[in-house]
């Protein structure tokens, strides 16, 4: 796996947001179903999207704890917990609301268009 | 009439009012045998000795003995309710991950890793895993307890793989709710409380509610002076002036089971043997604001000439409730409906069967801090009859300056009442901690819960 925190890539990704949201396709709406999630690599990066209580959310698919992925995590009250050692973070806001965790995951721009999700990566 | 009829101790009730039994023998629609039931003893009258709430000494001894040795409620079934979902319990310095094994097993493990102690998963925290891994080293155990991998084990050929299961604490399930024992020699549940306090459980159906609400605040007084706030209703008059003219307060009921359990039945919708006289039955329904008031809203609330309001609230309440719940309850007495049943399961719970007031307590001393405990609020709502479950809610922490109203999911007339609740109670703990008298002084019937309570805390701590 290649580390996707290297400052460099960052940097790329924080000026092309100050700018305009450039939104990807991800995947067809009805491939995340209501209670379900989705993980794909976008751009360089992991992305999850997950379809809870009526709402889409996209987070980056890797636990800020350790490095693992999150997308067999379960998704309760609009959190998903790490399944690794159980750190839970906010989808709305990726803020970490538990150890081990301290650092929030970063949260990406998801809309539907033409019954395809997009996210901004 | 001024004459004092002379009494055996604990048997004079609150003169000149009718009685828990016959206010609710008059309801339109019965209550069942379990409302309809006394179990009263006169348990003696001598003072409480005061250490027990302000030596932390004593705090230490009930570690080793009473926790040590109960069952305690450590979390609802609906918050595992899937293989490999999990739920941390925590009592004092104590840990345990809750686990669903399987369908129909569920397990406590001490929570702590087997090679150099790290807790498995962090306190307070709710989940799901297919393995439960130390973020240490990484060795992991499966699911059902047995160990799954010893990092490096080439290092280890002293550790036995096989017998490196997580230790368990026992479990069983009563009403939804999960209990917790560390004594390995523990009686059942079911003996822990007895068979006629089991039958009344077994009635309640608590297993088929859900949470809706779930409230954490920390109390800066012990556990037991936090507890016994809430068991009896004789404070009601001083301490809740604005459900006083609703509320049987004076003549409420209490009932004793084994040594486990208490209760009382305090009835809603009447006026207070205090207010006789000075209130009409229009006023109690006018100041009816206790529990889950939000169904009322728009309810018509002007009683017709000979009606009462213990009758109309009760009529009133069971077509709202089931159309905000939209559950079926017309099998429901008027009195469960109404009024407030609160049962103690010793050491750290409360149960509320009632409707409208559908609450569990549970409490825990603060770790280390013998003058502080946190209390849980969790109201229980019946599930939705299309039988669809919804997700039990999530816990909302207060902060120790903030006011129960706050809590998402908390009515806002509720929520004063336990501010007026807890408010007193730093006032108390300091007050024993100033006083120049050894023990509590308790009435020999309103408050047998506490001396009930009591009993049985000093049975585990001095083997009584
Ligand atoms: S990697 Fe997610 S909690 Fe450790
Ligand atoms: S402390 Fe748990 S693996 Fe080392
Ligand atoms: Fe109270």
């Amino acid at each position: 796996m290649t580390n996707t925190t290297e400052p460099s890539d960052r940097l790329d990704v924080a000026e092309e947001q100050s700018v305009t949201l450039e939104f990807t396709r991800f995947c067809e709406l009805s491939a995340v179903p209501e209670g379900s999630k989705r993980a794909r690599k976008i751009n360089g990066t992991m992305v999850l999207v997950v379809h809870t209580k009526g709402k889409l959310y996209a987070v980056q698919n890797l636990c800020s704890h350790q490095d693992k992925f999150l997308h067999t995590g379960r998704v309760r009250n609009c959190r998903i917990t790490c399944p690794l050692h159980g750190a839970q973070f906010d989808l709305a806001t990726g803020k970490a609301t538990c150890l081990p965790a301290t650092k929030p995951i970063p949260t990406y721009e998801v809309r539907v268009v033409d019954d395809w999700v997009e996210v901004a990566v | 009439m001024n004459i004092r009829v002379k009494f055996e101790k604990g048997e004079a009730r609150c003169p000149d009012a009718p009685s828990t039994q016959e206010i609710i023998a008059r309801d339109k629609v019965s209550a069942p045998d379990w409302v309809c039931s006394e179990s009263y003893e006169f348990l003696g009258d001598e003072d409480i000795s005061i250490d027990r709430y302000i030596d932390p000494a004593f705090a230490k001894k009930e570690l080793q003995t009473l926790w040590k040795k109960t069952w305690q409620f450590a979390c609802r079934e609906e918050h595992i309710p899937e293989v490999g979902d999990y739920y941390v319990y925590d009592l004092e310095h104590y840990s345990f991950i809750i686990t669903r094994v399987a369908e129909n097993d569920i397990r406590a493990y001490y929570n702590a890793c087997l090679h150099r102690g790290t807790k498995l998963r962090a306190s307070g925290t709710e989940g799901c895993a297919s393995e439960f891994r130390c973020p240490f080293h990484g060795w992991s155990w499966n699911i059902d307890g047995t160990s799954k991998n010893v990092v490096c084990d080439w290092d280890f050929p002293h550790v036995d793989k096989k017998s490196m299961c997580l230790p368990q604490a026992k479990v069983e399930t009563l009403g939804g709710f999960v209990f917790v024992n560390m004594d390995e020699n523990a009686p059942t549940l079911a003996e822990y409380i007895g068979a006629d306090a089991m039958a009344h459980i077994n009635k309640w159906k608590l297993e088929d509610r859900y949470i809706v609400a779930h409230v954490t605040k920390v109390i800066p007084a012990n556990w037991k002076l936090t507890m016994e706030a809430f068991m009896e209703a004789y404070h009601v008059l001083e301490t809740h002036p604005q459900v006083a003219p609703s509320n049987g307060d004076a003549n409420s009921q209490y009932d004793t089971y084994g040594e486990h359990v208490n209760r009382f039945i305090s009835t809603l919708g009447v006026v207070s043997p205090h207010l006789k006289g000075r209130i009409s039955e229009q006023d109690v329904l006018d100041q009816f604001t206790v529990g889950d008031s939000s169904v009322l809203q728009g309810a018509d609330r002007k009683l017709q000439e000979g009606e009462t309001a213990r009758q109309r609230m009760a009529d009133m309440m069971r077509g709202m409730f089931e159309q905000a719940t939209n559950t079926d309850l017309s099998a429901v007495s008027d009195s469960e409906l109404l009024d407030c049943f609160s049962y103690t399961v010793f050491p750290n719970t409360f149960l509320f069967p009632g409707i409208s007031l559908p609450m569990v307590y549970r409490f825990r001393p603060v770790k280390g801090d013998h003058r502080k405990c946190i209390y849980e609020v969790f109201f229980l709502r019946p599930v939705p009859k299309d039988g669809e479950r919804p997700e039990p809610a999530c816990e909302v922490r207060l902060e120790e300056h903030q006011s129960f109203t706050e809590a998402e999911g908390m009515d806002p007339g509720f929520g004063a009442i336990l501010d007026q609740d807890t408010e007193n109670l730093l006032l108390e703990q300091e007050g024993l901690e100033a006083s120049a008298k050894p023990g509590l002084t308790l009435g020999n019937y309103q408050e047998i819960r506490i001396r009930h309570f009591e009993k049985t805390v000093e049975k585990y701590v001095y083997g009584k």
